[in-house]
């Protein structure tokens, strides 16, 4: 991070070349200019320099008036050094080269050098800087420390004490990034040590970072251990599917099968970070509840089928419901696969009644702050969901907004947030009350309301999700909101938290004029208007109702990609690929769409979604097919020019969709 | 006959059963050739052959399962999947130990390069060279086949 002040640039030299940097940047950050590197294992680019461990050394020099350079008589940490006027800097000289060595073979006096079973081994910062610069052999030849090994930090992280380099990295990580200071160092010297407070679980929605950004096997993942070496392994960017903020991360995986998630820089979603939702819970990959052959079922039983056998049976329940069919989708399921769903019941089928919304009340999303752009408003207010948990990057951006340029948070929710401890007002709304709170702040009579108004009186913007709408009145308030957000000037976002949830909007996977909603299909089913019923990667037994709809549905349709308890009430079930096994597009909740390439092959017979109603459309109505997701995103752009961006190459960090013509889109279909 | 065509043909043959008929006259060990598979020759001690996973004198297993081997291996035969070790269940010194070991010896070229690689001495080449087999799937190896027996 270069630490800006203003734009004025000075001239340092640097191995003997000159150059110039912006006033104040770090050494370690202005060598990088001219392609050297400085190495470092306490310093992150993203975090305050703290010096703490000198592997980063170099001479530091001065110029004089009279030309000559005067050396200063010890080195430096270059990671603490901000570039100023007439600087030479030596990261090559002979001094520094033993400097590193000497601070290495420090480290490594320590060190237990477990790297064979060491789950960093082959991606570790000190083999490769020890590699790199350190001494070939050891002179220790006394008994090393022995310390606590394998401690579980929490479910997902655990502590190899004796492999600690004590960088502060992970510590620095709560309280910079995460802020939740779950993390802190007990005692002194060579004792320090990483920990909780009072040895308590390490709690935090974002503990799976501090894995990757320990320079060291100290901190490993407990779902990775032992499960492959960085060697065995194969990446794939991705898109992490696990809600709406569609982190970038690598998907790595070996011999055909997922092994771990890592986070992939893109500087307008997640930076570099992922949350322990995504990176812990893409396990569903290897589940052997996933699907793999198509079922049909033949009185009491399912009976493997072949998908010519499946689609003939779907055909003769389709035709023989006639127009009394429904659609109901989840949100992990890619736009191609969406459309298709999607025109599949308004155009083939008929019907208008397809949804994918799962909320009490059922309304819109409404997106107009980036996720970026979070960080440069002076005013947010945070109502009725907590943004750690629904929208976690999201959080992260609101948090860096309120830390370091100064943005004032307001929070009123239901519960204690995560949110509260860097926000200038917290409220608590009372069971049921979100109504009447919404209502006071619209009034702007009370003293919460005079807050609110304050926070969002410049340049604000109101940040808030879906899921408030399973709060009684929840709907209602939102639009309340949105109406204060327009007359106050403040932007207003109730973000999706489904995967692909915005996309479905878009895409207007949305009951069409007089179609029914979700609760309407529901109760459909139970009543007999509904007939046929076609579940895509649903299960609306965990809803109220379900379990009655799916049981009086005369035919029932799941295609997913594992089993789930709406499996046992089907007709017919299809195996579906899971994200990562197909190609596809992908809209996050700021309406950016981003492409996914395929890393793994489906497991059994499971095809991609798009391609099953692509055949399930051949057979209802005579139709060219479509053979890859490329020509349904022609065809997706075609229909709506928004999606214009996806219909060529789309940039590596994605296209934010514009949102104009959404409304419109909800009543026609696609 | 000619001089020619005793020099290049005749004396040739004859200087031949020569040899032959001498060695026939000689002891058993010194023969040219042996009756194999009744008789095996002594191998040089440094031949590579079949991979072997070797034990420790007490018993338990050497391989830590770090994939070093399949790392190194340039025909990349080898496949290596961990697993932890617990008290109750111990495999192997240490917390790692290999749960699943395999080598693919149509691939193998018999580099040694595996055994070079491996810190704790756990592969080794050793002399098993008759791996003569009628499928393709018996030359996959499985951990249960290459790991030596325990000593007694
Ligand atoms: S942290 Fe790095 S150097 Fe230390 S044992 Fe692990 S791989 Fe080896
Ligand atoms: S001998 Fe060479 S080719 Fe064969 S398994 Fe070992 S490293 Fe691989
Ligand atoms: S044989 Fe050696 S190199 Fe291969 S996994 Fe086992 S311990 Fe590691
Ligand atoms: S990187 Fe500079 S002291 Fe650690």
């Amino acid at each position: 991070m270069a630490v800006d002040e203003g734009h004025r640039t000075v001239s340092v030299t640097i191995n003997g070349i000159e150059i110039e940097v912006p006033q104040g940047e770090l050494i370690v950050e202005s060598v990088k200019r001219l392609g050297l590197e400085i190495p470092v294992f306490c310093y992150h680019p993203r975090m305050k320099p703290v010096g703490m461990c000198r592997m980063c050394l170099v001479e530091i020099g001065f110029k004089q008036p009279d030309g000559s350079v005067r050396m200063m008589p010890k080195p430096q940490a270059g990671c603490t050094l901000p570039a100023s006027e007439g600087m030479v800097v030596l990261t090559d000289s002979e001094s520094v080269h033993r400097d590193r060595k000497g601070v290495l073979e420090f480290l490594l006096v320590n060190h237990p050098l477990d790297c064979p079973v060491c789950d960093r081994g082959g991606e570790c910062p000190l083999q490769n800087n020890t590699l790199a610069y350190g001494p070939s052999t050891s002179r220790f030849i006394d008994l090393k420390r022995h310390l606590p090994k394998a401690y579980p930090l929490s479910q997902y992280v655990m502590l190899d004490l004796e492999r600690c380099i004590q960088c502060g990295r992970c510590v620095r990580f709560t309280e910079e990034i995460s802020g939740e200071h779950e993390l802190a160092f007990r005692f002194r010297g060579a004792s320090m040590q990483p920990s909780t407070f009072q040895l308590l679980d390490f709690e935090s929605k974002f503990s799976g970072n501090v894995i990757e950004i320990c320079p060291v096997g100290a901190l490993t993942s407990a779902q990775y251990r032992f499960r492959a070496r960085p060697w065995d392994l194969q990446t794939t960017p991705a898109v992490c599917t696990a809600c709406s903020n569609g982190c970038n991360v690598w998907f790595d995986h070996r011999a055909g099968r997922f092994v771990r998630i890592n986070g992939r820089i893109n500087e307008g979603v997640n930076e570099e970070w992922t949350c322990d939702k995504g990176k812990f819970g893409h396990d569903y990959y290897n589940s052997t509840d996933r699907l793999r052959t198509p079922l049909v079922r033949k009185g009491d039983q399912f009976v493997e089928a072949t998908w010519a056998e499946a689609y003939e049976e779907i055909v003769k329940g389709l035709e023989s419901a006639g127009k009394d069919v429904a659609g109901l989708c989840g949100t992990r399921i890619a736009n191609e696969g969406l459309f298709l769903f999607n025109r599949l019941f308004k155009q083939v089928l008929g019907s208008r009644s397809v949804d994918h919304r799962w909320t009490r009340t059922l309304g819109t999303s409404r997106v107009q702050t980036p996720i970026a752009g979070i960080e440069g408003k002076k005013g947010v207010l945070v109502f009725g969901s907590n943004p750690a948990e629904d929208l976690p990057i999201v959080f992260l951006r609101l948090r860096k907004a309120a830390t370091r340029n100064g943005t004032q948070v307001t929070v009123v929710t239901p519960d204690v947030t995560e949110a509260d401890a860097f926000a200038t007002v917290a409220s608590r709304i009372g069971q049921g009350d979100v109504l009447k709170v919404a209502q006071e702040i619209v009034d702007g009579q009370s003293e919460l309301a005079r807050k609110v108004a304050d926070c969002l009186k410049e340049d604000g913007a109101i940040v808030t999700s879906d899921r408030v709408r399973n709060l009684p009145g929840g709907g209602e308030a939102l639009r309340l909101l949105e109406d204060l957000a327009a007359r106050c000037g403040a932007e207003f976002n109730c973000y999706p938290t489904g995967p692909n949830a915005m996309g479905a909007e878009l895409l207007g996977v949305l009951p069409g004029d007089g179609g029914l909603d979700t609760w309407g299909i529901l109760q459909g089913c139970c009543s007999g208007t509904i007939k046929a019923l076609w579940l895509l990667d649903c299960d609306p037994t965990t809803v109220e109702g379900g379990d009655q709809a799916l049981e009086s549905a005369e035919f029932l349709v799941y295609q997913g990609v594992t089993r789930s308890e709406a499996t046992a009430f089907a007709n017919v079930v299809l195996p579906m690929a899971a994200p990562a096994e197909q190609d596809g597009t992908w809209t996050n909740c700021e309406r950016r769409l981003q492409r996914m390439t395929q890393a793994i092959a489906a497991p059994g017979d499971s095809k991609p979604a798009w391609r099953i109603f692509s055949e399930v459309i051949l057979r209802l109505q005579p139709s060219t097919p479509f053979f890859n997701p490329r020509e349904i995103m022609k065809a997706i752009a075609d229909a709506d020019p928004r999606f214009l961006p996806g219909a060529s190459d789309l940039p590596e960090e994605g296209a934010i969709l514009s949102a104009t013509t959404q409304a419109a889109m909800a009543g026609d279909g696609a | 006959m000619s001089f020619e065509v005793f020099r290049d043909v005749a004396k040739p043959i004859i200087a031949g059963f020569g040899i032959t008929s001498r060695r026939l006259l000689q002891q058993k060990e010194k023969r040219a050739t042996i009756q194999y598979p009744e008789d095996r020759r002594e191998q040089f001690t440094r031949t590579r052959w079949r991979h072997v996973l070797t034990r420790y004198d007490s018993g338990l297993e050497r391989c830590i399962g770090c994939s070093l081997c399949a790392g190194a291996c340039p025909a990349r035969c080898i496949y290596v999947e961990a697993a932890e070790n617990s008290d109750s269940d111990r495999r192997s010194p240490g917390e790692r130990y290999a749960a699943r070991y395999e080598i693919n010896l149509l691939r193998c070229i018999f580099c040694g390069y595996c055994q070079e690689a491996c810190p704790t001495g756990a592969i080794v080449l050793r002399k098993d060279f008759e791996l003569a087999n009628y499928d393709r799937e018996d030359f996959l190896y499985t951990k249960e086949m290459l790991l030596e027996p325990i000593r007694e």
